[in-house]
């Protein structure tokens, strides 16, 4: 079979700056499309089957009009448009699959970091084989953010265009190929997933199913999608003094791409380079001035590693939602020590926004989003025992209270022995309390966690104490293994 | 098998195969210099051989010395700008093809010739935006879309170096595009370089239109404010002169008022379009100068033919050409309602 790039090399000598582009082109748009849009399907196995078969050159004939003409044509678009339609495996995530409709374009676009709508907007042209469309806005995004890498890629691919078929997206000479090969790759990760975004969409009103209840004081909430790259930012619309126990109503406001470490998530121990899982909640916030350039235009540190971390002995410190270098727009899906990285940008957005301590930080590899309604049956099952808790406690109940208390109870590393004389002193002059805006984040991996919030309002007072407490399932019974104020 | 490059204004033409610039001797060579006998095609094929034989300087000097006497001809100032790429005066070349796109934007070969250069100079995005004029100039052009296609090559390569953050400048050679070495090579005949450079200057662009002069030497009009009341030739005579004044004082008000309200621009342009090409093309000059000569006035009734010899003198430019104003007369003033060059 002759190459396939010789072959079109004649056709492409001519390229028609200025012209309607000619059929022959437009099929070479649809390659690019193909390449582009294709991997946003989810479709993981066509990516990496793409992707080896353009590494070899062999690459998929379809930019050649060669013998077959506008019966191979066809073909194509329908193959390109198959490649976004949903996958077929049976998704656990709670995400629709939606193809990519100018309509979801429309609604998905202003959640989008600016830049990555504008990257998106490009791949819209490309998609509607409005190529010199797609080269100004994609020439006037680099000249904004010179440093986005996966902008200059595109950029190259549809200079590229104008003299020759693009076979892959980042086609760009074998010897680069190799000479970045892991930068290439990575930037094609990137491109799939900031893609996969816009097709994977969590339904309107679904929220992350670690989001039991938030209180109203909570005025924000950030869930981390580590497989997906993705950062979702929400507004907390419940309302205040809501007596009852519901779920947070959230309204997503903004979808941002994310890099998390190096060698990815499930953080251990110091130096491995991985973003820890959980349940946090953002500590502070850094002065840019005092960080060095790497961190961009802020920090927000979160409280890795929390109760349940040290329970398990994990490690580490300084986990951190920052921005990114002056030389650099955004980073690779896995490039950081463990930090969660996002563009200045959006960084910036994020700390206009967000209030420290209130602010919970749930990073999971893969989110898993439910309507509201279906965190009733966790909330039911986890209410008994917080009520219990209170009732020993208005009651003075030490055994009933005790009951409560896990053995492997951990607080500033002292066991139960050492700290229930206090707690127990607590309860001589027992009052009557109440719970108010309560918060509970459930998180499930091997065990099932649930950090609980809440405000303890002893009767006649109008303050009390904001606790934080760990529950965890032990033999079916919730059991309270760290306790602290916030 | 060398074409030259010439025309390159029929799009069946073949790719122009020789596209690099070390085979100037050879394409000089082809050139076989096939025009008439006039002393100013002599002039070309002087210069041209004297190219050939690679004596840059003499061939300057012998440009030179033509355009001492014709400084605005197009095809010798063309003929001076490939001297000076081929010895290596980039910077000359460039003020060269640069001044060449300012007085005659429609044709495509100075645009080509000034990407050659700038792409020399990695200046990219400059070589471009020249060889997008060219082609804008004659969609057909293919040396230009050929050399376009280098450029964009060099681009995407510069943006695969960002993108993948290899050092940019391991990234090849910057590309050689292909020079133009004459402007009307072929016989066009009645393109005959010379006389009046404007008209040569349109003959070129393709099938256009008529007389929409190019930069500097064309048609203005004249102010009728200035103009006095009277009859006659005098009159007419006072407001040709009072139009050249206007012009030369950037007066522009003056200088459109000379025109009258169903005066036709040449080349089918709107009287808008072309009031704002005028204003583009005179408001932006430092200094012009427009001197009258050997004007011939004959009136007819409300109705005025004034010939003249008309010099103009610009920063850049400097051309003296014939000109014809068809003239009425409306109330107290004569105006302009057509402006025609060369006859």
């Amino acid at each position: 079979m002759p190459s396939p790039r010789h072959f079109q090399r004649g056709h492409a000598s001519f390229p028609t700056a200025f012209d309607e582009p000619r059929p022959f082109k437009r099929s070479h748009l649809l390659v690019a499309l193909a390449l582009v849009l294709g991997v946003a399907a989810g479709a993981a196995h066509w990516w990496s089957t793409m992707h080896r078969e353009a590494m070899v050159t062999t690459a998929i004939d379809l930019g050649s009009e060669a013998p077959v003409g506008t019966a191979i044509r066809s073909g194509l678009i329908d193959a390109a448009y198959a490649r976004v339609q949903p996958s077929s495996t049976v998704p656990t995530d709670g995400l629709s699959r939606a193809p990519l409709t100018d309509d979801l374009l429309h609604e998905v676009k202003p959640l989008l970091g600016q830049a990555e709508a504008r990257l998106i907007g490009i791949y819209q042209h490309i998609r509607q084989a409005e190529h010199r469309q797609a080269l100004q806005a994609a020439e006037a995004l680099v000249r904004d953010h010179p440093n986005f890498q996966l902008a200059q890629l595109v950029l190259g691919d549809l200079l590229t265009l104008q003299t020759r078929p693009v076979r892959t997206l980042g086609d760009v000479p074998d010897t680069s190929a190799l000479a970045a090969a892991d930068q290439l790759k990575a930037l094609r990760e990137e491109s799939r997933r900031r893609l996969a975004a816009l097709t994977e969409r969590p339904p309107a009103g679904h929220l992350p199913r670690q989001f039991l209840s938030l209180a109203p004081q909570s005025r924000h909430a950030i869930a981390i999608d580590a497989s997906r790259s993705r950062l979702y930012l929400f507004e907390n619309l419940t309302p205040a003094n809501t007596s009852e126990e519901r779920a947070p109503d959230l309204r997503l406001i903004a979808d941002y791409y994310i890099s998390v470490g190096l060698q990815g998530i499930e953080k251990q121990v110091e130096g491995d380079k991985r973003t820890p899982l959980g349940v946090y909640y953002i500590t502070s916030t850094l002065d840019p001035d005092k960080l060095p350039d790497l961190y961009g235009v802020g920090a927000l540190p979160i409280n890795y590693p929390n109760a349940l971390d040290l329970q398990r002995g994990k490690t580490g410190s300084g986990i951190w939602l920052h921005g990114t270098p002056s030389n650099q727009f955004v980073r690779a899906p896995q490039a950081s020590d463990g930090c969660v990285v996002l563009s200045n940008q959006d960084l910036s957005r994020i700390l206009r926004t967000v209030q420290i301590r209130t602010t919970p930080v749930v990073i999971a590899e893969r989110l898993e989003w439910v309507s509201p309604d279906g965190l009733d049956a966790d909330r039911k099952d986890f209410a008994q025992a917080l009520e219990s808790w209170r009732q020993a406690r208005s009651a003075g109940d030490e055994a009933s209270l005790r009951a409560l208390y896990s053995d492997r109870f951990r607080q500033s590393g002292k066991d139960l022995e050492q700290v229930w004389p206090r707690l127990a002193a607590e309860l001589r002059n027992p009052r009557p309390i109440e719970l108010k805006d309560t918060s509970l984040l459930k998180w499930r991996d091997t065990e099932e966690t649930m950090v609980v919030t809440f405000g303890e309002v002893a009767a006649g007072q109008s303050r009390g104490v904001t606790r934080r407490q760990y529950w965890a399932r032990e033999n079916g019974q919730w059991k309270i293994f760290f306790e602290g104020n916030t | 098998m060398f074409t030259t490059e010439r025309s390159t204004r029929s799009l069946q033409g073949p790719l122009l195969p020789l596209r690099r610039l070390s085979a100037l001797a050879a394409v000089v060579a082809a050139l076989s210099a096939p025009l008439g006998a006039t002393a100013q095609t002599d002039a070309y094929a002087e210069v041209n051989r004297l190219v050939r034989a690679g004596q840059l300087n003499d061939a300057l000097a012998k440009a030179d010395q033509y355009l001492a006497g014709k400084p605005k001809d197009p095809q010798m100032r063309f003929l001076k700008g490939v001297i000076q790429t081929e010895g290596g005066k980039t910077a000359d070349a460039i003020a060269t093809f640069a001044k060449l796109t300012e007085d005659y934007p429609e044709l495509p070969e100075p645009y080509n010739n000034l990407a050659v250069l700038y792409a020399g100079q990695s200046q990219f995005d400059k070589a471009r935006a020249a060889l997008e004029m060219a082609i804008r100039t004659n969609p057909s052009y293919a040396t230009a879309h050929e050399n376009l296609g280098d450029v964009y090559a060099k681009l995407a390569s510069q943006a695969y170096s960002k993108a993948l953050q290899l050092d940019a400048n391991n990234t090849g050679a910057a590309p050689k595009l292909s020079l133009i070495r004459n402007l009307f090579a072929g016989g066009k005949s009645a393109v005959a370089p010379v006389a009046a450079p404007a008209e040569v200057a349109k003959a070129p662009s393709a099938a256009a239109p008529v007389t929409s002069a190019p930069a500097a030497p064309p048609a203005e009009p004249a102010k009728t404010a200035a103009a006095p009341a009277a009859a006659g030739n005098d009159a007419v005579e006072a407001a040709v002169q009072a139009w050249a004044k206007a012009w030369s004082s950037k007066d522009m008000k003056g200088y459109l008022g000379a025109y009258a309200p169903n005066f036709t621009p040449a080349g089918g342009q709107s009287r808008a379009a072309w009031e704002s090409e005028r204003r583009a093309r005179i408001v932006p000059r430092n200094r012009i100068d427009v001197d009258i000569d050997d004007l011939k006035v004959s009136v007819d009734g409300n109705r005025a033919v004034a010939r003249f010899s008309q010099a103009y003198r610009s920063d850049a430019v400097n051309v003296t050409s014939r000109k014809t104003l068809d003239m009425v007369r409306q109330g107290d003033r004569w105006l302009i309602v057509r402006e025609s060059t060369g006859s």
